[in-house]
């Protein structure tokens, strides 16, 4: 196809371009990645600063004009490396249980929902949303014994659920379950971080590993709900439809067949939500006080202690912590590759 | 793997699907014989697929029987039907090679490896697919693509095949090819198999006896020749034969039938006041003007090759003439159109039905 021009918009080969475009574009290119790469080497020349050197002045060059030291590590790794310690595992432990199960569970209810037809019934549902407001009512406000109002709750549903559902037939379908899903991650989570750290609290869990990984893993679930369900919608029905006839069992068809055609998707939203639960910081502020603490936290306190801000020491936090992140995008990257489906259906 | 390798009979009785309010099939009852080609025919939409996914397990059977052999299947999952399925899409597992695509029934199964290798090679070297085993869908042709999928349908002998329109994705000369060895392959095997197409070349050289399907409903069972020859009813005189069958409405009164320009006499029919006849534009002659059954002007003219189309325009249709690959006729001319009437088919125009005249 080297004969066909190219179209206006359409970028040619380096190879082909003008020296004076190839020389703008390599400067542009390499002014942005000295945009992109700076901070990340200003962290790591600073997690190599003493006090004074990064006080005294902006030091760019190590062995030049500032000379490098340990302290900063020494200070966390040495001398307080049991809090810095419990903070990483807290936050390895936490980032890992909850991304695996928020991706068990939403990648299962995406397909699902890529899968099965669901029509609930809209009444039925505010049926429902409407005992359980009743249920908080006569619990909060008229002292109700709470299993009481439950139980009557409950048994009124399974009762009345099909004659109020027949009252006005509005049906629901896979697309709206998804928005309900997806808005979920629409509302900021401040809004609902009072709820929650009371919730916790009524249930004396605040502070441990539990609270943090079941909060991520809820706020985490649409995103691996709304990505997973792209992914296996971009499967064909077919495959399983044919390895159904060729004797597979349902297991069978997800192990041979789902399984491997979705590992990429899979792959990049666990890389996603294995960031988001490592970085988050609001929630984990709510929920954690000394013993849950995770990475960002520690980072944030270094920045509100007494002695200013300990800039050698955050640098060194921010390190460590990019480390993992950057070992699991390197594991996960071989499995995020394109054209996967390519020869499944047609030509 | 099936434990006898005889074909079996399919028996569809009275099949019925509903998508909701939506009557998708209507009351299909067929008998498949052991070894037969069936094959299902009609437009898209006219439930044909349906069918054969209720055959094959992927739908439920909303009211009906459905037995394969002896045995009652309609409650029973796709993997115990012991069929085999090619999909119009051909369904190749695209992270799997060409031999594991092949033995993935056997896989499944648990054939033992020895065992299995040598099935693959088997099926592959039938449909002409050796040398490929290690290649993925991705790399094939389409061509080679589809005899992957039929090895895969091949491997396990089931005693039914269910073929999905398997060569509508396959460029036309690639289709010819195919038919033919599928058609082979088919008699070779003798298993039972129900084709699904929309193309009623494919349907007239490659079954048994088709079964012409409209709106969810069963038009007419019968060999090839039966439903070209003697169509049950408008739609399906209509729907068989390249260029389709000519249709004039009129009306049958003390034996004769006459339309405008046209009379002729018919025997054994009762007076009806609207009757279509239709006939076949290989059935029909291009005479003089005034010679033949009807006149009319040439509308255009068609050379194919192998024959040549002559297009008449009457009243506000067309009529098509089929005449052999030497014959000549200008545009705008006038001529007349001449075929025997006792090869017309006459039709109720109101139903639809093929009107038969009385012994």
């Amino acid at each position: 196809m080297s004969t066909r021009r190219p179209g206006l918009f359409e970028p040619r080969a380096i190879g082909q371009m003008a020296p004076a475009t190839k020389i703008l574009l390599y400067t542009i290119l390499i002014v942005w990645a000295a945009f992109v790469l700076f901070p990340i080497y200003w962290l790591l020349i600073t997690s190599v600063k003493t006090p004074a050197a990064v006080n005294q002045g902006p030091f760019f060059l190590p062995f030049i004009d500032f000379e490098p030291s340990l302290h900063a590590w020494k200070e966390l790794f040495v001398i307080d490396y049991e809090d810095t310690l419990r903070a990483y595992m807290n936050s390895i432990i936490i980032s890992l249980s909850a991304t695996a199960l928020s991706v068990l569970v939403g990648s299962m209810a995406a397909y699902a929902l890529s899968r099965v037809d669901y029509a609930p019934n809209l009444i039925t549902i505010l049926y429902f949303v409407a005992l359980l407001a009743g249920v908080g009512v006569a619990v909060g406000i008229y002292d109700v014994d709470w299993m009481l109002a439950t139980a009557v709750a409950v048994a009124l549903f399974f009762l009345l659920a099909r004659a109020v559902g027949r009252i006005y037939e509005v049906r629901l379908g896979n697309g709206d379950i998804l928005f309900w899903i997806i808005s979920q991650r629409i509302l900021a989570p401040i809004v609902v971080v009072v709820p929650i750290y009371m919730m916790f609290q009524s249930v004396r869990l605040l502070d441990t590993h539990l609270a943090i990984i079941l909060t991520y893993a809820v706020v985490n679930l649409p995103i691996v709900v709304w990505l997973m369900y792209d992914f296996f919608n971009s499967i064909p029905r077919d495959l399983e439809e044919s390895a159904q006839i060729d004797g597979a069992t349902m297991i069978g068809t997800f192990r041979e067949i789902i399984l491997p055609l979705s590992r990429a998707g899979l792959a990049a939203t666990t890389l996603l939500v294995m960031i988001l639960s490592w970085n988050e910081y609001l929630l984990a502020l709510f929920l954690s006080t000394t013993k849950a603490q995770t990475m960002p936290i520690l980072v944030a306190a270094m920045n509100a202690g007494e002695r200013g801000v300990l800039w050698w020491t955050m640098s060194v936090t921010i390190v460590v912590m990019i480390i993992p992140v950057v070992v699991l995008a390197v594991i996960l990257q071989k499995y995020i590759t394109k054209g996967l489906l390519v020869g499944a259906v047609k030509g | 793997m099936s434990s006898d390798h005889a074909a079996k009979t399919i028996s569809i009785r009275e099949m019925n699907k509903y998508y909701g309010n939506f009557h998708a099939l209507k009351g299909l009852s067929l008998e498949v014989e052991a070894g037969e080609f069936l094959v299902l025919l009609g437009p898209s939409g006219c439930g044909k697929s349906t069918a054969l996914r209720m055959i094959a397990g992927l739908e439920s059977i909303s009211s009906g029987e459905l037995l394969i052999g002896d045995q009652d299947v309609t409650e029973v999952l796709p993997k115990y039907r012991d069929i085999a399925m090619v999909f119009q899409s051909y369904a190749l597992y695209p992270h799997k090679t060409v031999a594991e695509n092949i033995g993935f029934p056997l896989k499944m199964a648990k054939v033992p490896q020895a065992e299995m290798d040598e099935a693959v090679r088997a099926a592959a070297a039938q449909v002409e697919l050796d040398g490929l085993l290690d290649r993925l869908p991705g790399q094939l042709s389409g061509g080679q693509r589809q005899r992957v999928a039929l090895a895969r349908a091949i491997i396990r002998r089931p005693a039914v095949f269910l073929m999905d329109e398997p060569l509508s994705n396959l460029d036309a000369k690639l289709r010819g090819n195919m038919r033919a060895e599928l058609k082979h392959m088919q008699n070779e095997l003798g298993i039972t198999t129900i084709y699904v197409t929309h193309d009623q070349i494919e349907a007239m050289t490659l079954a048994h006896r088709v079964a012409i399907m409209k709106d969810g409903e069963l038009q007419q069972l019968g060999t090839p020749k039966e439903v070209y020859s003697n169509p049950a009813n408008l739609f399906v005189a209509g729907f068989m034969g390249s260029p389709p069958m000519n249709f004039v409405e009129g009306e049958i009164s003390s034996g004769q039938f006459r339309a405008a320009g046209m009379s002729l006499p018919v025997t054994g029919f009762a007076d009806n006041a609207a009757v279509t006849i239709g006939f076949r534009p290989e059935d029909c002659q291009v005479v003089e003007a005034g010679t033949g059954q009807v006149d009319a002007s040439v509308y255009t003219f068609e050379m194919t090759g192998d024959q040549s189309l002559v297009t008449f325009e009457y009243e506000d249709r067309h009529l098509v003439v089929k005449m052999p690959k030497d014959f000549e006729i200008a545009s705008e001319s006038r001529a007349a159109i001449a075929f025997d009437p006792a090869e017309a088919n006459f039709f109720d125009t109101a139903s639809g039905r093929r009107l038969l005249p009385a012994a």
